[in-house]
């Protein structure tokens, strides 16, 4: 009798589950799908570059990104006001990339500036490799990308020794970028990056030094559904005596920060910046920004960004 | 010992309304694609991971989709579609739960291509909209297959699209729908 009353109510139960609307069986299943296929994260930052860093992003496969990036003079201080409108009508830096996507991990980039340090002509090749990726259900909090760059300068070479441009050997001309790029998309709106950094350079002067270490932060603010509010910072850790050195010539190094706001328009983002940096290449502006947001001496900026796709794919 | 026949009278009937309400259809990895045309650009997307199901005995049809499913020839475009249009971490999955209008134009029990028209509510962007959709539901082998195409209008579930990208994006997309059903149990 007991195993009647049991059977019975099992099958109640069975019965009961069986008359679940289409609607709830399909709820449960989709959401069963949410919480055990990896989402990935889309959209931590808008294209490939911040303010003045990189970011977490990598292309998509057979995109090609081209991007014009500038910088205009000082805006205040002595060589600001209005005798250069405002900087405007100087320039300290522009550069041109092409950057491609690979694969959909591995963007590949050449690149183009003028160089705002002593170095000038500068061409850039790079590399990026998204390592890991967060994941919106859990398991992966961040995603995190390797990045690395090798520049040349085709500039002349300075005369006179001990000069930053003073190169005897192709060598002597050359400075790379090493960069663990570690974001988050905290929420729809908000993305936030870490970048510990590695510059060296192969040719220095006496006071200066081949390697340099940096920590970078940098984040995205989403204002509206197109516009943001977005920011990157710099710590150079410069060795004392080395700071010292530069000092008692008359030369202070100042921590990079830039700030701006982020348009995107369907494959175009424009972003309009101010930063105390003068260059745009990371090997210049990490270890020699000598221009300080106190002075008046932050400037104008844009960095512009095309994509194209080359290829379809399915 | 009466008690009991009539307990096992009951469970002979749960057992009989079991194997009737077992009348239902699934598939996981039903088809849609998502196509806008312009004369500046097509924009193609399709998604293999549909929730779809089907209820012979009450004709009633339900689909489920995720939107972050939907995969495009762009990786921008990907893109834009989840973080601009759709909105996906709002609204992260598109339901419609619709009845076949006329249950006597379809027999699920006999091979045969069917022409019916589905009403139900399509719910996409947070917004809920009544649609007629007329559909082809094929039975044969014992097994069910469904086909649909119909247009939706962007505006009609608060997309809106910029002055900017109006060259690229219709305003009139067309979903087409395939799945294969198979038998659902639990």
């Amino acid at each position: 009798m007991r195993i009647i009353v049991t059977a019975f109510l099992f099958l109640i139960a069975k019965a009961t589950v069986a008359q679940d609307s289409l609607a709830n069986i399909l709820d449960n299943e989709v959401n069963q799908q949410l919480k055990t296929k990896k989402q990935y994260t889309y959209a931590t930052f808008k294209g490939t570059q911040l303010v003045n860093s990189r970011t977490i992003e990598t292309l998509g496969k057979h995109d090609l990104d081209f991007r014009v990036s500038h910088r205009f003079g000082d805006i205040g201080g002595e060589f600001g006001g209005e005798k250069s409108f405002f900087g405007l009508e100087n320039s300290t830096d522009v550069k041109i990339s092409f950057d491609y996507g690979v694969t959909n991990r591995l963007t590949a980039g050449i690149s183009r500036s003028k160089g705002a340090t002593a170095v000038r002509q500068l061409y850039e090749a790079s590399l990026k490799y998204k390592l890991l990726r967060q994941t919106d259900n859990g398991g992966m909090p961040v995603t995190v990308t390797a990045f690395s760059n090798a520049v040349v300068s085709s500039m002349a070479s300075n005369v006179k020794p001990n000069t930053p441009d003073h190169f005897n050997s192709f060598n002597d001309r050359m400075s790379f970028t090493n960069q663990l790029l570690i974001g988050r998309k905290f929420s729809d709106g908000f993305s936030l990056m870490i970048m510990p950094t590695y510059i060296h350079t192969n040719y220095v002067t006496h006071n200066d030094q081949n390697d340099i270490f940096a920590v970078g932060i940098g984040g995205r603010l989403k204002l509206t559904r197109r516009m943001a509010l977005i920011a990157d910072y710099y710590k150079v850790f410069r060795s004392t005596a080395s700071t010292n050195n530069f000092k008692e010539i008359g030369l202070n190094f100042y921590n990079p920060l830039g700030a701006g706001i982020e348009f995107e328009t369907g494959g175009h983002v424009f972003d309009f910046t101010f930063t105390n940096s003068t260059a745009i290449l990371e090997n210049q502006f990490i270890p020699y920004t000598t221009t300080s947001w106190k002075q008046w001496r932050f400037r104008w900026g844009f960095n512009l960004s095309r994509v194209f796709s080359l290829k379809k794919h399915k | 010992m009466k008690k009991l026949k009539v307990i096992a009278f009951a469970m002979l009937m749960l057992a009989a309304s079991k194997i009737q309400a077992q009348e239902k259809w699934i598939t996981r990895n039903g088809k849609i694609n998502f196509f806008s045309k312009t004369t500046a650009e097509n924009i193609d997307a399709n998604n293999n991971e549909v929730f779809s199901m089907i209820d012979e005995q009450k004709n009633q049809l339900a689909f489920q989709v995720l939107n972050t499913g939907f995969k495009f020839e762009k990786a921008l475009m990907q893109e834009h579609f989840n973080e601009n249009y759709m909105e996906s971490s709002k609204f992260p999955k598109a339901s419609f739960q619709g009845t076949i209008t006329d249950p006597s134009k379809v027999n699920f029990n006999k091979d045969g291509i069917y022409q019916v028209v589905v009403a139900g509510n399509l719910t996409m962007h947070g917004v809920t909209k009544n649609l007629s959709i007329p559909a082809i539901i094929h039975v044969a082998d014992k097994k069910i297959s469904g086909e649909s195409k119909f247009d939706i209008k962007l505006a009609d579930y608060n997309i809106t699209i910029p002055s900017v990208v109006a060259k690229q994006i219709s305003e009139n997309v067309t979903i087409s729908v395939n799945c294969m059903y198979e038998p659902y149990s639990r």
